[in-house]
């Protein structure tokens, strides 16, 4: 089995520049919680997700569906890193269509399509709203617990698209197509 | 010694709020145990960080504007990460995780804890129910319902969306591939309105720069500002804040009355009953445990009320082991929903609005709509960012547009989009409307949520929820896109993506505690006795499309009403 590396699903994106890797990582360990016997243990699925995205890009690679660089993008990088961005796609999207052979996935994935499709998709959503969302701008604090969190600086993915922030608001009315009193049974019983 | 509520409310969103408002009116004292935080009340300062030093709060003067717009910063990660966001489903304390739902799919299951529930995040579009879809299907009938729905009309209260750019275009759009504007809140054709909203029409002066936009944000009225699913901290205290979230309107309503206590931070973990001398189960109280230190506690009461929601109500009946009902926690709707994106160019826009630009975030997040009795509804999203690209590219089961562009000639492009693609859909933000799919979405026996026999968490056996639409709620998703797709082409649009949104997308939850099946037309349990159910659970249908929320409150009002009679 290759070692995993939980860094690296983020770069697919592109996104790993501005530390969204870590926002997943952080996302996917702190999402289930489950009571045992005594005590309840949160369920960690940030590396079994990496041994499983490494798991799925060696099966591709022993059948020919996708080529492997020789060289890893990180250092100690599993089979997933040794892939193009494309050939990592096809990967997860192998895994999103369940068209490889569970039962080699490490656990808790094995054999477990329903895990596997809800945790394939969340990789793709966090990965999203980690990097289209303000939480890079936390900078240094972004990897504190919620609470203690401060920007920084303004988000650099919602200067580059135009979007203002936080507003008090905006001049922007144009009117009413029409309001309650205009309609029957809208404004009659208002004081 | 303290005495025992009459009535015990679980829950405080959508449904909960307005039923212990009207009981309270009604001088019943009741009690509302609510599983999330409170934000805006000055007895939890830090909701978030530390329990506070009370359990419960019913005086209004506790209620707190500033704190309110301190605590909702109108930053979408820090208030809507469904893993840490302050809207999120899970306890005040934010270091821990969520309370986990299986969902064995593709999925997001939207809800949020706290006092004002899922009506925190709500974009507060309050239409009635379509009345086709009513009449002849509900147990009872559409007319039964208008004097509750204008009652509650009018508290909200509930207004039409003001028109700014984006709603410009869309009515230009919709004028154009052939719908007319329909003037009217009882919809029977198809149409195009402005969005009911339950928020306040914009303040008088927004359009005079005499006033700052800082100075207008603590006046009265809306300011336009696109916060509305980040929660709406604009207004000049906290009764008076644009966006009604029952957090603002209903909550501070039900304490005016002196009769209702709301107890945050404590989550019911089982309704407890006893056999009357007349051999039914009737109700006894409710456990309870304290989010914050795990005390467990039991409180009694006459009558219990369960508005908990579409999910934790049936998991509730389930985990306190009421009677067996084969339609406990059966025929889930979700109103399979679907999302287009029309990317527009400069020039179209300045023809069409006058400016080169639409700026989706303007405005109330979702400000106007088409309305297509026997199919659903369309209606414009104009989310921030990060709320934007996460449904739009980031959640489909189309798969990714790179591998698998689609296959159809009506959209440009399909599914999940990386690299540049999903870099030039970006880009492109500012140029963009955005019209989702609601679709009038069939009941079926096998949509369902029930109890995951391998997962407890601290409130016992987890919830396990399954969707997957009929061919006909299919059938009837993919004309809807296709008739939102064509508006934003007659509206100009030079691009057009399609979400193609996987089944199990949960923002509107109905009808898994249905009336006629397991309460009554009273909204009683028809196996417990003093047991109601007042929110979205208790619907027959989907009601035909409509966004859920006001049907729920017009039930509520209606239940409050009935329970009252029955037993005070
Ligand atoms: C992004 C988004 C936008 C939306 N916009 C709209 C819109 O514009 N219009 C519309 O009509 N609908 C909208 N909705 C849906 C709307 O939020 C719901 O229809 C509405 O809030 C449902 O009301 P409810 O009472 O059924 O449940 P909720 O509002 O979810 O209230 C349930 C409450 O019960 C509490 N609770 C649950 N279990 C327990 C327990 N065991 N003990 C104690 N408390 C408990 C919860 O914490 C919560 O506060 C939107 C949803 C989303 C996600
Ligand atoms: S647009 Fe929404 S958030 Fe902004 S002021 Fe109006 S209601 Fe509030």
């Amino acid at each position: 089995m290759p070692q995993a590396n939980t860094h690296q699903y983020a770069s697919f994106f592109g996104a790993n520049d501005m530390g969204v890797y870590a926002y997943i990582i952080y996302a996917l360990d702190h999402n289930i919680q489950i009571q045992r016997q005594l005590y309840q243990p949160i369920v960690p699925l940030a590396h079994p997700t990496a041994v499983m995205l490494d798991s799925a890009a060696t099966q591709l690679v022993n059948n020919r569906q996708v080529q492997a660089f020789s060289q890893s993008l990180f250092l100690n990088g599993g089979m997933f890193s040794h892939l193009s961005r494309e050939d990592r796609i096809r990967t997860l999207s192998a895994l999103d269509n369940l068209s490889l052979d569970l039962y080699l996935l490490p656990s808790p994935f094995q054999n477990n399509a329903g895990l596997i499709k809800f945790v394939v998709d969340a990789l793709n959503r966090f990965a999203m709203f980690g990097y289209y969302s303000e939480w890079p701008a936390y900078g240094t604090t972004r990897l504190n617990q919620p609470n203690n969190r401060k920007l920084e600086y303004f988000p650099l993915t919602w200067q580059k698209i135009g979007y203002p922030g936080v507003s008090f608001g905006y001049r922007a009315f144009r009117g009413f197509l029409f309001t309650m009193d205009e309609v029957e049974g809208g404004n009659e019983n208002r004081s | 010694m303290k005495t025992d509520p009459d009535v015990i409310v679980i829950g405080s969103g959508g449904g909960g709020a307005v039923i212990a408002k009207e009981l309270g009116e009604l001088g019943i004292n009741t009690l509302v145990l609510e599983a999330g935080p409170w934000y805006g009340n000055k007895k939890w300062p830090e909701p978030n960080k530390t329990k506070g030093q009370a359990k419960e709060s019913s005086d209004p003067k506790d209620l707190d504007g500033s704190l309110y717009r301190q605590q909702l910063t109108r930053l979408e990660n820090d208030m809507n990460d469904l893993v840490t966001g302050k809207f999120r489903w899970g306890a005040a304390d934010r270091r821990r995780t969520p309370w986990y739902r299986n969902i064995p799919d593709q999925a997001v299951l939207w809800q949020s804890a706290g006092i004002g529930g899922s009506t925190l995040h709500y974009y507060s579009n309050s239409p009635r129910a379509f009345p086709d879809a009513i009449n002849n299907e509900w147990p009872i009938q559409y007319n039964e319902l208008i004097p509750y729905y204008e009652k509650v009309e009018a508290t909200l209260p509930v207004e039409f969306a003001p028109t700014t750019t984006k709603d410009a275009l869309f009515y230009y759009g919709a004028d154009k591939a052939g719908f007319s504007e329909n003037r009217t809140l009882d919809v029977t054709t198809i149409g195009y309105r402005p969005q009911p909203n339950a928020i306040l029409p914009p303040n008088e002066h927004l359009m005079d720069p005499n006033y700052s936009m800082e100075e207008l944000s603590h006046m009265e009225g809306c300011t336009l500002s696109g916060h509305c699913g980040q929660g709406c901290p604009y207004g000049p205290s906290l009764e008076k804040m644009a966006k009604r979230t029952t957090a603002v309107s209903y909550v501070p309503l039900a304490m005016e009355t002196g009769n209702v206590i709301f107890r945050p931070n404590t989550f019911v973990t089982k309704v407890l009953t006893a056999y009357s001398s007349s051999g039914n189960r009737q109700i006894v109280g409710v456990q309870v445990r304290d989010t914050w230190t795990g005390e467990m506690e039991e409180i009694r009461a006459k009558v219990v009320v369960m508005a908990a929601g579409c999910i934790e109500t049936p998991r509730l009946w389930l985990n306190s082991e009421l009677p067996y009902n084969p339609w406990v926690g059966r025929g889930l709707t979700n109103h399979y929903m679907d999302m287009v994106t029309g990317t527009f160019d400069e020039q179209t826009l300045m023809d069409i609005v006058g400016t080169p630009s639409v700026n989706p975030f303007v405005g109330h997040t979702s400000s106007a709509r088409l309305d297509y009795p026997g199919l659903g509804m369309i209606e414009i999203i104009g989310e921030s960012p990060g709320l934007s690209a996460q449904p739009l590219f980031g959640f489909s089961q189309h798969g990714y547009n790179l591998l698998k562009p689609t296959d159809s000639d009506i959209w440009d492009l399909e599914g999940r989009l990386v690299g540049s693609e999903l870099e030039k859909a970006m880009n492109d933000y500012t140029r963009t409307l955005t019209l989702s799919v609601i679709t009038d979405d069939e009941v079926l026996y096998r949509n369902r949520v029930e109890l995951d026999s391998n997962i407890k968490d601290e409130h016992g056996a987890v919830p396990l929820v399954y969707y997957s639409p009929s061919e006909k709620s299919k059938q009837r998703r993919e004309q809807l896109a296709k008739i939102a797709t064509a508006i934003l082409r007659k509206a100009g649009a030079k691009t057009v993506h399609r979400s193609d949104l996987p089944p199990n997308y949960f923002i509107h939850l109905h009808s898994t505690m249905r009336m006629g099946f397991v309460v009554d037309t009273s909204c009683e349990a028809y196996q417990v006795e003093r047991l109601f159910i007042a929110d979205n659970s208790v619907d027959y249908n989907a009601l035909g499309g409509p966004n859920p929320t006001l049907t729920t409150q017009a039930l509520a009002t209606r239940t409050a009403k009935r329970l009252a009679d029955k037993y005070f």
